[in-house]
């Protein structure tokens, strides 16, 4: 009862000084939209990663000629030349966990024409394999067989936009398009599955044999990479160590000479994206940090200017009976609900913010609770740590020094 | 049966100055004042009447002597115990009426029931008001009134907890001729219902509202005489009226 009134007290006291109000609000207000724009960015990098590391499959490791590879970056430089299709082959003979192998090249850009109409997409030199390890087949017609691949046939598969782009709505299959100079013959449309975690269209591509790809496209006695899908999501890194093994003999590296190849695990692959999306995200935080302080240095400030300017009112309460604790309370009231009040504008703005952000950049958020329960939490606790020395010093006010003020 | 509401035995207040010398704001004052008693103490500024009423009021404490309200020793009280005690047994009404800005006369009279364990605070306060004659300027802020109505909502903000005393400090100091005399009508009125009353003053015509002078200088009691004849503020006013009203009539 007597803790509502003073409550009601402290709200009328803020009420009374609008403008002082408004300006011990304003830097919570920033901080604590900084710091949701913070979370949200967080949560949502983490809800990329988990997306991410899903479409790889928990149950898969990625081989990449070249050391220092990472999923989903570009060849800088001379391509690796180091892998060569009987790696794979050799690696599903002798690897017990692994139960399939896909390795594939691709070149990157590729002029496809198809009578009067081209496009420019990515060719991938791929086996039968591809459809099983990658959970993706075609939709309509069939996917690249094993005679396609020992026969070196110049068949191919169309991603869905590729097939729009050339054919509109028309049945693509049993048409005849050009790959560079060479004509190839359309046997299926895959299967949708949108934008790669990188941002980039995996629709946008055409498949077409490996061995066609190798003699006939790109001229080359090496691939680019083997996915490998194993028996079981078990013992990830022993596995990865007996393929690693496996490849430094066929490559006859000897010991102490760096691998000429890189393999990836999804493990790997959530570990190094959550290390990027770290930094990033202490930075950030700092950032976030750093403003709540200045904001809640602000707050003190202008609650001790207010307690001075106050004296006469303070020493007023304590006359009629108000305890050390009731003014220590009001004080520390209107300091909480000024954090509060601001720290809930704050959330409201960030929300607001990581939307937009998400808007203009394409970078996924997620306003989670974690996100507004951080948000209530520092708005609070600013305001009592700020609020706390303002009302120690109203409540230690004698009566009478105050009246006469 | 004890009858009194203040008793102090020699109560001292003494200020250290730099180097060593003492000034003796109260010097060895005792007294006595009975429930329903109208006491006027009366000094020129700087005659320690002032931090008399202060200490009385338990707005400070002495540097000696004792103190008993209503037959409870409050000289060894803490902090937080006296501000209870004014809380439940004391009114104050200041010379510069210390009414909060920006907040209506309701509000105010509210104030030191929001810290008692009342529950009823808005209708005590509306009743309080309407006994100081103010019923009309009950959502009114000070600024809105004039300087004695707001002395008015003081008085009421005095009453509204129903105190064993009220002091008054230089309550007219601020307060034009006729409004001084609706004041202390006021309290000759509250005083007649029973109400304890400690009115201090510099000026010996208001002080002869009081049925009791209490006289002091450099803090202590040179007289304590019974004023049997106190001047009726009731009338006073009537009578500055009524030499107004022809004047407004003609």
């Amino acid at each position: 009862m007597k803790t509502g009134r003073v409550l009601k007290v402290a709200f009328k006291g803020l009420g009374r000084n609008k403008l002082r109000t408004f300006l011990m609000m304003i830097g919570i207000v920033i901080g604590i939209t900084a710091l949701t724009l913070v979370v949200s960015a967080g949560m949502g990098a983490q809800d990329r990663i988990m997306e991410r590391v899903k479409k790889f499959g928990l149950e898969s490791m990625m081989v990449f000629a070249g050391a220092g590879r990472e999923m989903g970056q570009p060849t800088a430089g001379q391509p690796a030349t180091s892998l060569k299709l009987e790696d794979a082959v050799a690696m599903k003979q002798e690897v017990r966990a692994i139960a399939d192998v896909a390795p594939f090249n691709q070149k990157r850009q590729a002029d496809v024409k198809f009578q009067d109409k081209s496009t420019t997409t990515m060719v991938f030199g791929v086996t039968p394999s591809w459809a099983p390890v990658w959970d993706w087949d075609a939709a309509e017609g069939d996917f690249i067989s094993d005679e396609d691949l020992t026969g070196l046939a110049r068949v191919c598969v169309l991603g869905p936009t590729v097939k729009r782009e050339l054919f509109g709505t028309a049945n693509p299959i049993g048409e005849q398009l050009r790959i560079g100079n060479v004509q190839f013959e359309i046997k299926g449309v895959m299967q949708a599955k949108g934008t790669s975690p990188a941002g980039g269209d995996m629709d946008n591509r055409i498949y077409i044999p490996l061995t066609t790809l190798m003699r006939r496209v790109t001229n080359v006695d090496y691939i680019s990479n083997i996915k490998v899908r194993l028996t079981t999501a078990k013992d990830m890194d022993k596995t990865a160590a007996s393929i690693q093994a496996l490849l430094r003999e066929r490559h006859k590296l000897a010991p102490g000479t760096p691998d000429d190849f890189t393999i990836t695990t999804p493990t790997e692959v959530t570990k190094m994206a959550e290390k990027v999306a770290g930094t990033f995200n202490i930075f950030l935080a700092l950032v976030a940090a750093i403003s709540l302080i200045s904001g809640g240095v602000v707050v003190a400030n202008i609650m001790l200017i207010s307690v001075n300017e106050r004296r006469k009112e303070i020493g007023l309460r304590k006359a009629v009976g108000a305890q050390r604790k009731d003014i220590m309370l009001q004080f520390l009231y209107e300091a909480t609900a000024v954090t509060l009040t601001g720290g809930v504008i704050g959330i409201i703005l960030g929300a607001i913010g990581a939307k937009i952000l998400e808007a203009i950049t394409q970078m996924p958020t997620s306003i989670s609770w974690e996100s507004v329960a951080l948000g209530v939490v520092f708005s609070s606790l600013v305001g009592i740590i700020a609020g706390l020395q303002p009302a120690r010093r109203a409540a230690a006010l004698q009566p009478i020094e105050a009246m006469r003020a | 049966m004890n009858n009194s509401v203040i008793q102090a035995v020699n109560l001292t207040k003494v200020y250290n100055k730099g180097g060593g010398g003492e000034v003796y704001a109260v010097h060895d004052v005792s007294l006595e004042i009975q429930k329903g008693e109208y006491v006027a103490i009366m000094g020129a500024s700087g005659s320690g009447k002032s931090t008399l009423m202060n200490i009385l009021g338990c707005l400070d404490k002495p540097t000696g002597g004792s103190l008993k309200l209503d037959d409870v020793e409050v000289g060894t009280l803490t902090d937080e115990e006296l501000a209870r005690v004014r809380n439940r047994k004391i009114g104050f009404v200041f010379q510069s009426f210390n009414l909060l800005a920006r907040t209506n006369a309701l509000e105010n009279v509210e104030l030191p029931l929001i810290y008692s364990d009342r529950t009823d605070i808005t209708r005590l306060a509306r009743e309080a008001l309407v006994s100081v004659g103010l019923a009309d300027r009950i959502h009114h802020n000070p600024g809105e009134l004039s300087g004695g109505q707001q002395q008015r909502v003081a008085i009421a903000r005095a009453l509204v907890t129903d105190p064993e005393i009220i002091f008054a400090d230089e309550p007219t100091g601020n307060l034009d001729t006729r409004s001084s005399l609706e004041i202390m009508s006021l309290f000759q009125q509250l005083n007649a219902k029973g109400r304890t009353i400690v009115l201090v003053t510099h000026e010996a015509d208001i002080s002869e509202h009081a049925r009791r002078i209490i006289k002091i200088a450099d803090g202590r009691i040179i007289s304590d005489e019974v004023n049997s004849q106190p001047r009726d503020a009731g009338r006073e006013m009537s009578a500055l009226v009524s030499k107004e009203v022809p004047n407004e009539n003609r």
